[in-house]
């Protein structure tokens, strides 16, 4: 049975959200971008600012230059992250299966299954924009196809505002005519290989075989054929798997790029982080870090943790590495945020009879630690790595 | 006396007709209408209410079906539920590019404006409704009321003047909802709508809920009976719909009605040897 999937889309997301904030910014150019930072770049740009040339990513100093009385806002994550929980709980009314970038506007849904409840899909994608608009105040660009690809390739047709049904059967033809960037996971290499083949269109893309993209593709050949045919298997991730993650954040008061600073947020995160999985009695085999910078940009590093643990200092241990991966531009940092995924139980088996290591001893002050934290409230014990300087 | 009579349903893509038999299993969406056509002979392009027709891929639906084929396409949204003023004129030609194949290839049956429940019969609304059939003047049209303020003779004399259809509904017999009638305004054509009887779903905001009514032979008799002795003798041609999709109601309801028009057309046939009509999709 083919699948339905929603694309809903919140254009210029931090816009929007910023404006409804205050109405008085709507419709005039407005940017969002740090200020205070030397080399800021713009995060996000409303329609009007588009038009005038102002781009995502463009250094806010020529971006000054192109409207010297625009106006810009900083960008506050933590709103916009806010607002993204408030619309993925009134999507979850329709089904389960909702996936969503971390702060952009967009969600994905597979109605498939929830068809006979609800009715047809185009239903649901029209009931959820006036939802939307009517609870948020957001007019979100919807789309309904057979995947996520042709979704999503749908709702860019029509932006800023629009909707586009693509029938089932109707993908390949849907996306002969467009340009080929308009095609999502088809990297900046690709596409200049592409165009040094004089091919532009899908449509023109097609007409090489898998064979013949191989030869220059190697093995992006099979991901690029399928792709411009409207070939995407990839399925809608549950809400509760990408829930299923505890994670804590840590936002400097001033921007740093200072590594013990870094370093000492990380292990009270970490610290944070490994008592909720103790008490739940669970362990994390994954850690991934976040860094948001100064400008707006954000980097990102994870790793997989064998053996999966919930202890203080091993767990410190790798993100130390996994911080300076993440870590790599020279831009002071705003805020740090780690997440532990692949939750799983802690062992039940205690050894009969335990050698002591180094990771037994730890593991036994921590649990001394957790019981004087309970006893006598979180701030009554630290470990010296916590008490050098500020963290901001 | 009608010739051309057209029965379907209210679209044709849903899953859920897979279930109830309709469809054989496993059956993709995108093979959907090739089985429809092989029981049906038109339905009504619902999508088109929430989506602006899009003539490319108009024209590819209308080389899927078989050339007697009828489309009946609801007008958009934007001109019936979320009319701006000075911009649904816009609207009017990008829907008129939009269904321009299926003028071309003779595949339109009508042009279905459906009208929403706030559409009271006010001042403004019927200028609107009057300036919105001028824009669409030349193209067949049929305009379903959800309100029963415009259950007047003036109504429907004025719709006769501009041999507009009168679209005739079964819905359930709620208080304020246009009543069921059999009025012909257009003696080119007629058009019935069955929406189901659910009261208790009407206005659940939820179609599953609204549309899930299956019609017991009585009522289907009885309106077999009204349309052969009212309805058809009015107009020429005609066309059919039951929306009540649910669990794949709407084409067990039309088959039946189907078989039951042959029936009569049968027992009328032997009884006074008379020409009548040919039921495009019973047949």
């Amino acid at each position: 049975m083919d699948r339905s999937i929603i694309h809903l889309n919140i254009a210029d997301f931090a816009v929007a959200v910023e404006t409804n904030m205050q109405p008085s910014l709507r419709d005039y150019p407005l940017i969002i971008a740090p200020q205070g930072a030397p080399r800021a770049v713009v995060y996000d740009m409303s329609n009007e600012a588009y038009k005038e040339g102002i781009r995502k990513g463009m250094p806010l100093a020529r971006a000054k230059r192109i409207n010297r009385k625009i106006k810009i806002l900083p960008p506050r994550f933590n709103r916009y992250e806010r607002v993204m929980k408030d619309l993925l709980k009134k999507t979850l009314v329709y089904t389960p299966l909702i996936e969503s970038g971390t702060l952009d506007g967009h969600i994905f849904l597979d109605v498939t299954g929830s068809g006979r409840l609800f009715g047809p899909s185009i239903d649901v994608a029209f009931k959820l924009k006036k939802v939307f608009t009517k609870t948020f105040n957001f007019d979100p660009i919807w789309s309904v196809a057979t995947n996520k690809l042709v979704a999503k390739v749908a709702t860019r047709m029509v932006k800023p505002i629009g909707e586009y049904i693509v029938a089932p059967g109707e993908e390949k033809a849907f996306l002969a005519p467009l340009p080929i960037h308009l095609i999502p996971g088809l990297i900046k290499t690709d596409l200049i290989r592409l165009a040094e083949f004089n091919l532009f269109y899908v449509s023109q893309a097609r007409t090489l075989t898998l064979e013949q993209l191989q030869i220059p593709f190697h093995h992006r050949a099979s991901l690029i054929y399928d792709r411009i045919r409207g070939i995407d298997p990839t399925s809608v991730t549950a809400l509760c798997e990408t829930h299923s993650t505890i994670q804590a954040d840590h936002e400097f008061s001033d921007d740093t790029n200072n590594a013990a600073l870094l370093k000492k947020a990380l292990y009270l995160m970490v610290e944070k982080i490994c008592r909720i999985l103790r008490v739940r009695k669970l362990t994390s085999a994954a850690a991934k870090i976040l860094l948001s910078y100064s400008d707006g940009l954000q980097s990102a590093s994870k790793l997989t943790l064998t053996p999966s643990t919930s202890n203080d200092m091993t767990f410190f241990k790798k993100c130390v590495p996994l911080l300076h991966k993440a870590w790599i531009r020279r831009v002071r940092i705003r805020h740090i945020r780690l997440i532990c995924g692949k939750l799983g139980p802690q062992e039940a088996q205690i050894e009969l009879f335990p050698q002591k290591t180094k990771e037994t001893k730890q593991a036994d002050l921590i649990l001394t630690m957790d019981e004087i934290r309970t006893k006598f409230g979180r701030d009554s014990i630290k470990t010296g790595l916590t008490l050098t300087g500020k963290t901001g | 006396m009608t010739s051309n009579l057209f029965i379907g349903t209210s679209g044709y893509s849903y899953g859920e007709w897979i279930d109830s038999g309709f469809y054989p299993d496993g059956t993709h969406s995108s093979n959907m209408l090739n089985f429809y056509t092989q029981v049906f002979h038109t339905t009504e392009l619902n999508y088109t209410w929430y989506q602006m027709p899009k003539a490319p891929a108009i024209e590819r639906m209308c080389a899927k079906v078989p050339e007697n084929f009828k489309f009946a396409a609801k007008l958009t949204r934007t001109m019936t539920h979320e009319i701006k003023k000075g911009v649904w004129q816009k609207e009017v030609l990008l829907y008129r590019q939009g269904i321009e194949p299926l003028i071309q290839s003779k595949k339109l049956l009508c042009i279905l404006i459906q009208l929403p429940p706030y559409f009271k019969r006010s001042v403004n609304y019927r200028h609107y409704l009057a300036a919105l059939l001028d824009e669409l003047a030349g193209l067949p049209l049929a305009v379903e009321f959800r309100h029963d303020s415009w259950a007047d003779d003036k109504v429907f004399f004025e719709l006769e003047k501009r041999k507009v259809t009168l679209v005739s509904v079964d819905e359930p017999d709620l208080p304020g909802l246009f009543p069921r009638l059999d009025v012909v305004t257009n003696p080119e054509f007629f058009y019935i709508r069955f929406h189901g009887r659910n009261g208790k779903g009407w206005r659940s905001e939820n179609m599953q809920k609204q549309f899930d009514y299956d019609y017991a032979d009585r009522e289907l008799v009885e309106w077999a009976a009204t349309i052969k002795t009212a309805i058809m003798p009015e107009a020429r041609t005609g066309g059919i719909f039951f929306n009540n999709h649910v669990r794949g109601q709407a084409p067990k309801n039309a088959l039946r009605l189907i078989t039951l028009l042959s029936k009569e057309r049968h027992r009328q046939k032997t009884q006074k040897n008379q020409k009548t009509w040919t039921a495009q999709s019973s047949i």
